[in-house]
């Protein structure tokens, strides 16, 4: 498998030197580094810290719930035998593991005689080109990868205010917790998650 | 509906912390909600994503195979004997193994070490839940392969009421990308492996 290290043309023209640093000071292009080195307790956390943006890539990718299952432990096994090939020197680790995701999955439809769907369409619609779509997924990979630096209770309203149309007094009422202290820990968490993509020139 | 940066953020804010944070609200909501994972996947990596072997080209394929080769002579010539390089397993690996039917609620962790100078595979099993089995009934720990168990690594059995045991054991095999472990239950009379009491967790 040939990997592409470009990454969606409009979010980054230079690639940054990104911090990707969590709690216990590790960066990603740290681990991904002893992952070369077939070092498996860094394979471990890197999969967490990625295992939800892998499968969001493969679901929007697939749009079958089973085959992206299928795709993310593909994926895996991708990086475990690529990883060797990472040089930190030439960028962070999240556009390098985007891109051996993304070429897993279209390795994996081609391999099926199936389009991927990131491919132009033969008809025009309103629907967003390959380029957009490519900046959307970019976008969820890396938004995803941050809220995996979040503490648990702050994610928590994240989720709840975002993504399942809570109010924040609706969101208090569902945690049990004052309205203020949602409204702090959302503010923590929206501070926390610039710093995190500030350091990855995305917001 | 997507929620309003005003109704999540209702204090007084700088207008550069404002724009910092409205461009992470901006984001939260471009990106959408996560994936949720099914449990298989939001445990951790399986053995078989570290097994995998590398993909290659033909030709690169057939270049590593005359390296290969060469290298077996010289190491044939030296008189030394090299066993079970290439199976893919590099490092420490654990396997989990969860009871069956036979065995429900049984869990149990394999660790497989690295192979030594003869081929030997060191496993350890720590296994909970087993229930105790009748007089000269034990269980037996065997290799996985394509559905079947194909070879014996070890026994033991389990004498306390916790049905906790831990045990070293060997896998005195070359094992191939693919391969598994189960436990079986072997009573008395019984030839062959028994009804798998644990699996490896799907």
């Amino acid at each position: 498998m040939e990997l592409a290290l470009e990454t969606p043309a409009r979010l980054r023209a230079v690639p940054a030197p990104s911090p990707e640093t969590t709690e216990d000071g590790t960066t990603d292009a740290e681990l991904l580094v002893r992952v070369g080195e077939r070092d498996r307790a860094a394979f471990e956390e890197l999969y967490h810290r990625y295992v939800r943006s892998v499968m969001g890539i493969a679901l929007r990718r697939l749009r079958d719930r089973g085959r992206a299952e299928d795709a993310v432990q593909e994926i895996f096994a991708a990086v475990w035998r690529s990883a060797a090939s990472y040089r930190p020197e030439r960028g962070p680790a999240a556009p390098w593991l985007y891109a051996v995701a993304r070429n897993a999955i279209i390795d994996r439809m081609r391999a099926r005689n199936e389009q991927p769907t990131a491919e132009a369409p033969e008809v025009p619609s309103g629907e967003p080109g390959p380029l957009e779509r490519a900046e959307r997924s970019y976008v969820s990979w890396r938004v995803h990868r941050a809220m995996e630096e979040l503490p648990e209770k702050e994610r928590e309203v994240i989720e709840l205010a975002y993504w399942s149309g809570m109010s924040q007094s609706e969101v208090a009422e569902y945690l049990h917790i004052p309205l203020g202290t949602v409204k702090t820990r959302t503010r923590s968490a929206l501070t926390r998650l610039a710093g995190v993509l500030e350091g990855e020139e995305l917001a | 509906m997507n929620p309003r940066f005003e109704d999540i953020v209702d204090e007084e804010l700088s207008p550069g912390e404002r724009e910092r944070l409205e461009r992470v609200h901006d984001l939260l909501i471009a990106a959408g909600p996560p994936a949720e994972l099914p449990p298989h996947l939001e445990r951790g990596p399986t053995l078989g994503m570290t097994l995998a072997r590398k993909r290659r080209s033909g030709q690169r394929r057939l270049m590593l195979l005359a390296a290969a080769i060469a290298v077996l002579a010289v190491v044939f010539v030296a008189g030394f004997a090299v066993g079970n390089s290439g199976n893919g397993i590099v490092g420490t690996h654990s396997l989990q193994l969860v009871g069956t039917k036979q065995a429900s609620g049984a869990l149990a962790s394999l660790v497989i070490q690295n192979a030594d100078e003869s081929g030997n595979w060191p496993m350890t099993l720590s296994a909970t839940g087993l229930p105790k089995l009748p007089t000269h009934g034990y269980y037996e720990v065997y290799l996985w392969r394509q559905g079947k168990a194909v070879a014996p690594c070890g026994v033991f059995v389990v004498s306390n009421k916790s049905g906790a045991v831990s045990v070293h054991l060997n896998a005195p095999y070359h094992i191939r990308k693919g391969d598994s472990w189960v436990v079986t239950k072997q009573l008395p009379g019984m030839n062959g492996a028994g009804p798998v009491v644990l699996h490896p967790q799907v």
